[in-house]
């Protein structure tokens, strides 16, 4: 079964490219028809190959129980699997929404105001500004936080100082704390807001703004009732692309926080890589799918979905 | 991190086999590697018996000239970025050995090599370093090579007796110790304020948000069971439950900081924690012959003495160069260099009077500390884990997952 999906994933030859637009309008019909089609061909076998079919073992050893060591079996009972996985880990899953929605909230606010001030004001220099927001990014992921990790040591180059000088207390801690959590998850999570709000920002349209100073509108009231309007598919792109991934996020809480912290996705990587407890790992990962569908169902329908297409 | 290493060494090309990488690739993108999908798919996954091996591949195998060593962070000599035992090693025998200080829990590595062990195919390495009570499990389950003992004349020449044919694994038939330590408590004396003598003290409320505990589950249950007045060899699960309450009780009075693997050592160098578990030769290398501000103690309640061993995890690729490796690291001489710069107990007493012998007061002060070279009074303040049965290891194992996952 297994061997037959490594099969498909062998990456498709590339399609040979379609007739221009048009062009042999009465000849091929066939082929103009069938041309969208091949061309997501590769596209699609990719998907199937490394999304499609992981997803679908993962979904597969939710019904199963048993270890390693003496093997895997089918179990009717695999509703219970599911079941303990919740009420076991029901703390941290609430835990994983709180601070991912907080992240959300915190990097629209800290992101719209730069974002505003680079597209409106930031002239021929706008990519400059950008890029120079981007740069902390060109490092990964890990090495970032564990920087983190170092800078914001109780006595380290930061807190130490601070706590030499007297303005801090010396028992004064930010590492292993909600608060540093969030903190780096925002600052992680930065980009994946500023850069929707910023395109949703570039492309507005000023001669609006000012046909709304034409007729007598205050600055305010153009922002909330042109500019506001007019960016809400990039606040709405920045959101899913920042809280999907927090909510999963597990590296934040493990490096800058402590047991009391902990989140979903460090829970399933436990599971998964240390205890390799596969069923329950699967189990809390499909609930983890489903709660961030109902979510983004919800939220898609909150803020109007005919607003996506901008 | 152990993350940090795992994706590390998941990116870095180097040592890793090509079917190793798209196996730790199959790991990282889904969860779950070719043998799990395929035991979901109705395969079952085998553990095969030991005694089911009957042509015994160690026996007429032949040096191959390579060696792929797992063993733990600063496990071993150094010196200007190398090992002069590994260096020595190589000279002896021409066996290139890949050195790699990938264990930081027990539980984690196992995790890393359990599966292709589960169904019967070679890991990656050769030669592995991990805890008695994981030996046994793992021997149990027919995860690792016999010894040939022929072949190792220096053990049975120069071990002590006490690392002779101990429980965990009778005749040594699997595995030779590598070092032997103490778990107590390190502490930062600038930190605390005062001197730290009790493992109670980790309990202590002044010490909020600064206190280490280990990701270890014996380590941590039996250390804590021990300070609640009771011989961990004994304990009960219901000795264990009260362990877990009060380790509860820590992380939610927030004086724990964090659970730790062999990680805690920067956070303690750092000023992260003024006290933390810890193992003594970790410690005991900053201490010793220096006024360094951390301290290693034996707490007054008792302090736990565990052994890593060596061993061939089943079908390695180069079983007898491993046992080369096993032979050389009983050499008192080559003892007595490992002991000098990783301050643990060695398993060969020999070592003692070449150390003692020694010019360098250092080195002297090695050889005379009781936490390397145990006293008979240190030795009735030391307890083994308690062995844990299999279904008692999973209640066990609850209990203190519930602690360390929040």
């Amino acid at each position: 079964m297994a061997l037959g999906t490594q099969d498909r994933s062998a990456p498709a030859p590339p399609e040979p490219p379609p007739d221009r637009a048009g062009g042999g309008r009465k000849g091929s019909k066939s082929r103009k028809g069938l041309a969208p089609y091949l061309l997501t061909l590769p596209g699609v076998a990719w998907l199937v190959a490394f999304f499609a079919a992981p997803l679908g073992f993962m979904f597969l050893f939710t019904f199963y129980d048993g270890t390693i060591d003496i093997g895997y079996s089918f179990t009717s009972d695999w509703p219970q699997t599911y079941f303990e996985a919740f009420t076991t880990y029901d703390t941290q899953i609430i835990r994983s929404v709180i601070y991912a929605l907080i992240v959300t909230v915190a990097t629209l606010l800290i992101s719209f105001p730069m974002m505003y001030w680079i597209a409106m004001k930031g002239g021929r220099r706008k990519n400059l500004f950008v890029l120079l927001m981007l740069l902390p990014f060109f490092t990964p992921f890990l090495i970032r936080t564990l920087a983190w990790q170092l800078v914001l040591s109780d006595q380290g180059i930061f807190l130490g100082t601070l706590k030499d000088i007297g303005l801090l207390s010396a028992d004064f801690k930010l590492l292993a704390s909600p608060l540093a959590v969030i903190s780096g998850m925002t600052y992680n999570f930065l980009p994946f807001m500023a850069l929707p709000l910023y395109v949703a920002l570039e492309k507005l349209d000023s001669s609006l703004l000012d046909a709304a100073a034409d007729l007598y509108s205050s600055k305010r009231e153009a922002f909330l009732k042109v500019t506001l309007p007019l960016t809400l598919p990039g606040v709405f792109a920045g959101s899913l692309l920042t809280f999907i991934p927090s909510v999963g996020d597990f590296i934040d809480a493990e490096i800058l926080g402590n047991p009391n912290t902990t989140m979903i996705g460090s829970i399933i990587r436990r599971q998964l890589l240390v205890n390799q407890d596969y069923p329950t790992g699967a189990a809390l990962s499909f609930l983890l799918i489903a709660g961030i569908l109902v979510a983004v169902f919800l939220y898609a329908r909150a803020l109007g979905t005919e607003e996506l297409t901008g | 991190m152990t993350e940090l290493e795992r994706i590390m060494s998941a990116v870095s090309p180097r040592g890793v086999s090509r079917r190793e990488m798209l196996r730790r690739i199959g790991i990282g993108a889904g969860g779950a590697s070719m043998a799990g999908l395929l035991a979901a798919c109705g395969v079952e996954g085998e553990a095969e018996p030991p005694a089911a091996e009957g042509k015994d591949p160690l026996s007429t195998a032949k040096v191959a000239g390579e060696l792929n060593f797992a063993n733990w962070p600063a496990y071993i000599d150094k010196a200007k970025g190398a090992s002069p035992t590994l260096e020595q090693f190589e000279k002896a025998t021409d066996i290139e050995v890949e050195y790699k200080e990938v264990i930081n829990d027990n539980l984690s590595f196992y995790a890393t090599i359990r599966e292709p062990l589960a169904s019967s195919q070679p890991v990656q390495w050769d030669l592995i370093v991990v805890t008695d009570w994981l030996i046994a499990k793992m021997a149990d389950l027919g995860y690792l090579e016999e010894l040939d003992h022929s072949k190792l004349p220096n053990f049975s020449k120069n071990a002590g007796a006490i690392y002779k044919d101990p429980t965990y694994d009778p005749d040594n038939a699997h595995s030779v110790p590598w070092q032997s330590g103490i778990t107590g408590i390190a502490y930062n004396r600038e930190l605390t304020g005062r001197e730290i003598t009790k493992t109670e003290d980790l309990f202590d409320p002044a010490f909020e948000g600064q206190v280490g505990m280990m990701t270890e589950m014996r380590d941590t249950m039996n250390l804590v069971i021990l300070s609640m007045g009771i011989n961990p060899e004994d304990a009960t699960l219901e000795d264990a439950r009260a362990a877990q309450e009060k380790l509860l009780k820590q992380r939610e009075d927030g004086i724990l900081r964090q659970y730790y693997g062999n990680d805690y050592v920067q956070p303690l160098a750092q000023g992260d924690l003024a006290l933390c578990m810890a193992w003594s030769g970790d410690v005991l290398g900053k201490t010793l012959g220096s006024d360094s501000k951390v301290d290693f103690v034996v707490p007054e309640e008792g302090g736990m003495l565990w052994t890593d061993c060596m061993a061939i995890p089943q079908d390695a690729e180069h079983p007898v160069d491993a046992l080369e490796m096993m032979n050389f690291v009983y050499r008192t001489d080559v003892a007595a260099q490992m002991t000098a710069w990783i301050n643990y107990i060695s398993p060969v007493p020999k070592a003692k009077p070449i150390l003692a012998g020694a010019k360098d007061s250092y080195t002297r002060q090695v050889a005379d500390s009781p936490l390397v070279f145990p006293s008979k009074d240190m030795e009735s303040r030391l307890h083994s884990y308690k062995n844990l049965d299999p279904e008692e290891e999973e209640e066990w194992n609850d209990l203190f997952n519930e602690v360390i996952e929040g």
